[in-house]
C-alpha cells in the first residue's frame, strides 16, 4: 500500500491499539497512571503522524468495501486526507494528547481502577474521532458520530456515583440521539436517491449539477439536524451545558474542542452538498446566529465557572455554524480550529481554578491572581482571544466570520452576532474579574497548579498566539473581501464589552444589580435558561411519560385482559369437564359403549 | 341344518344381554354376572368359528378364556368383599371415589 | 326337523331366558342360580357343536367353580350385613337403548357377511387334538396360564382376609 496512506492510517490506529489493550487487558488498566502513559504514549505518536501528515499536504482517499452486494459494495471504509481533515487530525490529537497528559495531574486524586477507565474511555474517543475525521462516506461518518456520542456519554458520567453526572449523561445522550435520528434518516434518504454514501461520488456530481434529487431540501435538512444535536445548536442545546458535570479535562477536550465541532465539521465536509439547497443554509445561518446570541445572554448571568465556559462554546458553534450557513466555509472552520485551541486552552486553566479552590462558583472565588498568576495569564490570553482581541486567533477568525456573513447579505444574523461578540467580550472579563481580582473570597490557601497541568495550559496559550501572528500575517489577501470597517467595528464590540464589565465587576461604577433590575424580563429568561429545558422536562413528563402510561393501561387491562380471559376460560372448561367423571364406573362403561357404536359406524360408512 | 350366523347371532343376543346387565345394575356382584353373561357368549362365539372352520385354535382359546374368568370372577369377588368391609356397600353408584 | 335343529332351539330359549332372568330379578340369590342355568346352556350349545370336552370343562369350572364362589360371596356379604341384598337396577330404558344398539351393530356386520360354508365333518377325536395342542405349541402359555391361577388365589386370599 502507499505509505502516504499509511500515515493517516496510524493515526486512528495508535488510540484504538490503546484503547484495545486497556479494554482487554484489565492489569494494564488497573494501574491507573501506566494506563494513562500508554494512553498518552499512543496519542502522542499519533500526534507526530498527523503534523507529518499536515505538514505534508497530502490529499488522498482511500477505501475498502464494507457491506458487499451485487454489484459493488454498498458502503465502504476507509480514510479520506484533504486539507480539511488534516487540520482536524493536528487539532484532535494535540488537544486530545494535551488533555491527557492534564488529566494524570488533574485526575491524581482518583483510584488507580478509575483513572484506567478514564484513559481507555479517551483513547476510544480519540480513535473514535479520528474515525469520523477521516471518513469517505455518510455510513462511516454516521458510525464514528454515534461512538464519539458513545464516549461523550461515558466521560459525562465518568462519576457516575453522582446523581446529577448520571443524568446529565443520560440527558446527553438522547437530546443528541435526536438530532441523530435526523442524521441517520437523511443519509438512507440520500443513499435511495443517490445509490452512494461516498462523499467523492456526491461532491462530483453536485458540481456536474447532476445530482437532481427530488427533496433534497428536505435531506439536507435532516442532515443537519445531526449537526443541530451534537454541536448544541438552537433547540437542541441544552444538554450542552449539564454535561459539565463530566472531569474538566472532558469538557475542555469534547465538549469544547472537539466532538461538538463535528456538526460543524459535518456542514464544512457536506458543503458542496449544501450548497446546492440554499433554503437549508439560510436556516443554518439564521439557527446559528441565534443560538450564538441566545447562549451569549446566559452566558452573562451564569455563576459557575464552567457553564459560562459551556455557554460561550455554544455561542461559539453558533458562530461557526453562521458562518457555514452563509456560505463561508472556511471562515467557519477556521473558528473552529482557533476556537479548538483557546477554548480547550479556557477549559484547562478553569479546571486549574477549579482544583485550587474546589468550587465551581465564580462569586466563592476572586483574587487569584495573586495565587496563580500562570493560571490567570493564560486564562486572560485565552478571555482575549475569545473575547477577538488583536492578534490572537480568535480575532482573525472572528472577524473572517463576521466578514463572511455581511457578504453573505444576511443582516439579521450579522446583527446577532455583533451583539453576541459585544456580549462574549462582556461575560467572559466578567469571569476573569469575578475570578482572579477583586477580594479573595475562597477560604484555605489556593496555590498554583503542578507542572502536569501548566505545561499543557502555557502551550495552548502559545499556540493560540501563534497561530494568531501568523493569521496575521498571511491573513492580508485572505480577507480582502471583509469591508474595512469591520476590524475596527469588531475590536470596538470586545472593548466596549471590557469596558461594561471592567466597569460593573471591577471598578463597582455599575451596579450589576441595578443592570439586572433594568433588565429584568430578559433577566429572569436568561437564569431558567429561557424555559428551554423546563419544556424539554414538561414535554418528556407530559408526552413520554403519557405515552408510557398509555401504553401501560393497555399492557395491563387489555393485553393481560386477553390472558386473564384465557385462563379464566380454561378454568370454567375445566370445571365444568370434570363433571364428566363422575366416579361410577356404569358410567365409563356407557362411555365405552358409545365408543364401540363410534366404531360400527365408522366401520359401516366409511370402510368401505 | 343350523348355520354359523345362527350361533353368531345367539351369541350377539347374550352379550347384548349381559352388557344391559352390567349397564343397569346397582350391585357390584350383579355386574359381575353381567360380566359372565358377556364372556360366555365371546365363548359361544369362539367355539362356534372353530367348530364350522375346522380350527383348534378357538376351541384352545376358549379353555383359556374359561380359566381367566375364573380367576378374574375370583378376584372381584375378594375386592367387592374388600370395599364392602370398608364402605359397608357394595351399591356401584356409591363407589365413586374417582368423582372429578 | 332334525335332532340338531330342535335341540338348537330349545337350548337358544333357555339360554336367552335365564340370561334375561339373570340380569332382571330383583333377587342376586336367584339371578346367580339363573347363571348357572345359563352356563349349563352354554355347555349344551358346545355339545351341539360337537365339542363334550369344553362341555365339561364349562360343567365343572363355570357352573361349578364361578357359581359356588358367587354363592359364597353373597352369602359372606349377607351375612356381614345381616340383611338379605336386594338387588335393584336403574336407568333400564337407557341400558336397553344402548344395549339394543350394540346388537344392532353386530347384527349388521352378521348380515353383510357372506354366507358360511357348510358345517365339515367332525373329524378324529377332538380331545386328544385339544390335549396335545396344549402341550405342543400352547405349552408356554398353558404354563403361563397356571402362574395366572397361582396369582389370582393368592391375590384373593390377600383381598378377602380378615383384618387382624
Amino acid at each position: 500500500m502507499d505509505l502516504s496512506l499509511l500515515l493517516p492510517l496510524l493515526v486512528p490506529a495508535m488510540p484504538f491499539a490503546a484503547f484495545l489493550i486497556l479494554a482487554i487487558v484489565p492489569p494494564i488498566r488497573r494501574t491507573g497512571r501506566g494506563a494513562g502513559a500508554l494512553s498518552i504514549a499512543a496519542i502522542a505518536v499519533s500526534f507526530v503522524a498527523a503534523v507529518i501528515v499536515w505538514h505534508s499536504g497530502f490529499v488522498g482517499e482511500r477505501t475498502w468495501g464494507w457491506i458487499p452486494a451485487d454489484g459493488g459494495p454498498i458502503a465502504t471504509v476507509g480514510v479520506m486526507v484533504d486539507p480539511i481533515s488534516n487540520a482536524m487530525l493536528v487539532l484532535v490529537t494535540l488537544v486530545s494528547l494535551l488533555v491527557q497528559i492534564y488529566s494524570l495531574a488533574y485526575l491524581s486524586d482518583e483510584r488507580p481502577g478509575a483513572l484506567g477507565r478514564y484513559y481507555t474511555y479517551q483513547s476510544l474517543f480519540v480513535f473514535s474521532m479520528l474515525g469520523l475525521v477521516l471518513a469517505p462516506g455518510f455510513l462511516q461518518m454516521f458510525v464514528f458520530w454515534e461512538l464519539v456520542g458513545l464516549c461523550s456519554y461515558l466521560l459525562i458520567g465518568f462519576w457516575y456515583d453522582r446523581p446529577a453526572a448520571a443524568r446529565a449523561a443520560v440527558k446527553a445522550f438522547w437530546i443528541t440521539k435526536l438530532g441523530d435520528l435526523g442524521f441517520i434518516i437523511g443519509i438512507v434518504l440520500l443513499w435511495s436517491a443517490t445509490g452512494t454514501f461516498e462523499f467523492s461520488e456526491l461532491f462530483e456530481r453536485a458540481e456536474a449539477n447532476t445530482l437532481a434529487v427530488p427533496g433534497l431540501a428536505v435531506i439536507m435538512f435532516l442532515i443537519y439536524l445531526g449537526a443541530v444535536g451534537k454541536s448544541a445548536q438552537f433547540p437542541l442545546h441544552v444538554w450542552l451545558p449539564d454535561a459539565m458535570e463530566g472531569p474538566t479535562p472532558v469538557s475542555a477536550l469534547i465538549h469544547a474542542a472537539t466532538m461538538v465541532t463535528a456538526g460543524v465539521f459535518l456542514v464544512t465536509r457536506a458543503e458542496p452538498l449544501f450548497a446546492l439547497v440554499p433554503e437549508v443554509m439560510a436556516v443554518i445561518a439564521w439557527v446559528g446566529a441565534f443560538t450564538a446570541l441566545l447562549a451569549a445572554t446566559m452566558a452573562c448571568v451564569e455563576g459557575d465557572i464552567k457553564r459560562v465556559l459551556a455557554y460561550s462554546t455554544v455561542s461559539q458553534l453558533g458562530y461557526m455554524m453562521a458562518a457555514a450557513g452563509a456560505g463561508a466555509t472556511p471562515a467557519g472552520f477556521l473558528h473552529l480550529l482557533t476556537h479548538g485551541l483557546f477554548k480547550a486552552l479556557l477549559f484547562l486553566a478553569a479546571g486549574a481554578v477549579i482544583h485550587a479552590v474546589g468550587t465551581n462558583d465564580m462569586f466563592r472565588m476572586g483574587g487569584l491572581f495573586r495565587a496563580m498568576p500562570h493560571t490567570a495569564i493564560v486564562f486572560l490570553i485565552g478571555t482575549l482571544a475569545l473575547a477577538g482581541v488583536p492578534p490572537l486567533a480568535g480575532f482573525y477568525s472572528k472577524e473572517a466570520v463576521l466578514g463572511g456573513v455581511w457578504e453573505a447579505h444576511l443582516t439579521g444574523p450579522f446583527l446577532m452576532l455583533a451583539l453576541t461578540a459585544l456580549l462574549t467580550a462582556f461575560y467572559m472579563f466578567r469571569a476573569v474579574f469575578l475570578t482572579f481580582f477583586g477580594r479573595a473570597h475562597a477560604g484555605g490557601h489556593p496555590h498554583e497548579a503542578p507542572w502536569l497541568m501548566r505545561g499543557p495550559l502555557w502551550l495552548l496559550a502559545v499556540l493560540t498566539v501563534v497561530a494568531g501572528i501568523r493569521l496575521a500575517l498571511s491573513g492580508a489577501e485572505a480577507h480582502e473581501a471583509t469591508p474595512g470597517w469591520l476590524p475596527p467595528f469588531s475590536v470596538g464590540l470586545a472593548l466596549l464589552g471590557f469596558v461594561l464589565a471592567l466597569a460593573m465587576y471591577q471598578r463597582g461604577v455599575i451596579d450589576p444589580a441595578r443592570v439586572a433590575r433594568a433588565l429584568a424580563p430578559l433577566d429572569y429568561l436568561a437564569r431558567r435558561r429561557y424555559g428551554l429545558d423546563a419544556l424539554y422536562a414538561g414535554l418528556y413528563r407530559g408526552l413520554i411519560l403519557g405515552f408510557a402510561r398509555v401504553i401501560g393501561w393497555i399492557d395491563r387491562y387489555f393485553v393481560d385482559g386477553i390472558l386473564n380471559a384465557l385462563t379464566a376460560l380454561t378454568l370454567r372448561a375445566g370445571d365444568s369437564l370434570r363433571h364428566i367423571q363422575t366416579g361410577r364406573a356404569q358410567d365409563y362403561v356407557y362411555g365405552v359403549a358409545f365408543g364401540v357404536l363410534l366404531l360400527f359406524v365408522w366401520a359401516q360408512l366409511w370402510r368401505r | 341344518m343350523i348355520g354359523l350366523s345362527s350361533y353368531l347371532v345367539l351369541a350377539a343376543l347374550v352379550f347384548s344381554i349381559g352388557l344391559f346387565g352390567v349397564l343397569t345394575r346397582r350391585n357390584a356382584v350383579g355386574i359381575l354376572l353381567g360380566i359372565e353373561l358377556m364372556l360366555n357368549a365371546v365363548n359361544i362365539n369362539l367355539v362356534a368359528f372353530a367348530r364350522f372352520h375346522g380350527d383348534l385354535t378357538g376351541l384352545i382359546f376358549t379353555l383359556f378364556t374359561i380359566a381367566i374368568t375364573v380367576v378374574e370372577v375370583a378376584v372381584g369377588l375378594a375386592i367387592v368383599i374388600a370395599i364392602f368391609r370398608v364402605r359397608r356397600t357394595v351399591d356401584a353408584d356409591r363407589l365413586d371415589l374417582l368423582r372429578g | 326337523m332334525t335332532v340338531e335343529t330342535v335341540g338348537f332351539w330349545l337350548v337358544a330359549a333357555v339360554l336367552l331366558g335365564s340370561s334375561l332372568a339373570v340380569v332382571l330379578t330383583p333377587n342376586l340369590f336367584h339371578a346367580v342360580l339363573y347363571l348357572a342355568a345359563a352356563l349349563v346352556a352354554t355347555g349344551a350349545v358346545f355339545l351341539l357343536l360337537d365339542q363334550p370336552f369344553l362341555f365339561a370343562v364349562q360343567l365343572l369350572l363355570y357352573a361349578g367353580g364361578v357359581v359356588t364362589i358367587v354363592v359364597f360371596a353373597i352369602m359372606l356379604t349377607e351375612r356381614l350385613v345381616g340383611e338379605r341384598i336386594r338387588q335393584t337396577s336403574r336407568h333400564l330404558i337407557n341400558g336397553a337403548i344402548v344395549a339394543a344398539a350394540v346388537f344392532a351393530g353386530i347384527a349388521g356386520f352378521l348380515l353383510q357377511a357372506p354366507p358360511a360354508a357348510p358345517r365339515p365333518e367332525q373329524t378324529g377325536d377332538v380331545t386328544a387334538s385339544i390335549g396335545r395342542a396344549l402341550v405342543g405349541p400352547f405349552a408356554v402359555t398353558f404354563e403361563l396360564l397356571g402362574v395366572l391361577l397361582v396369582a389370582g388365589l393368592i391375590g384373593a386370599l390377600y383381598f378377602a382376609r380378615s383384618e387382624e
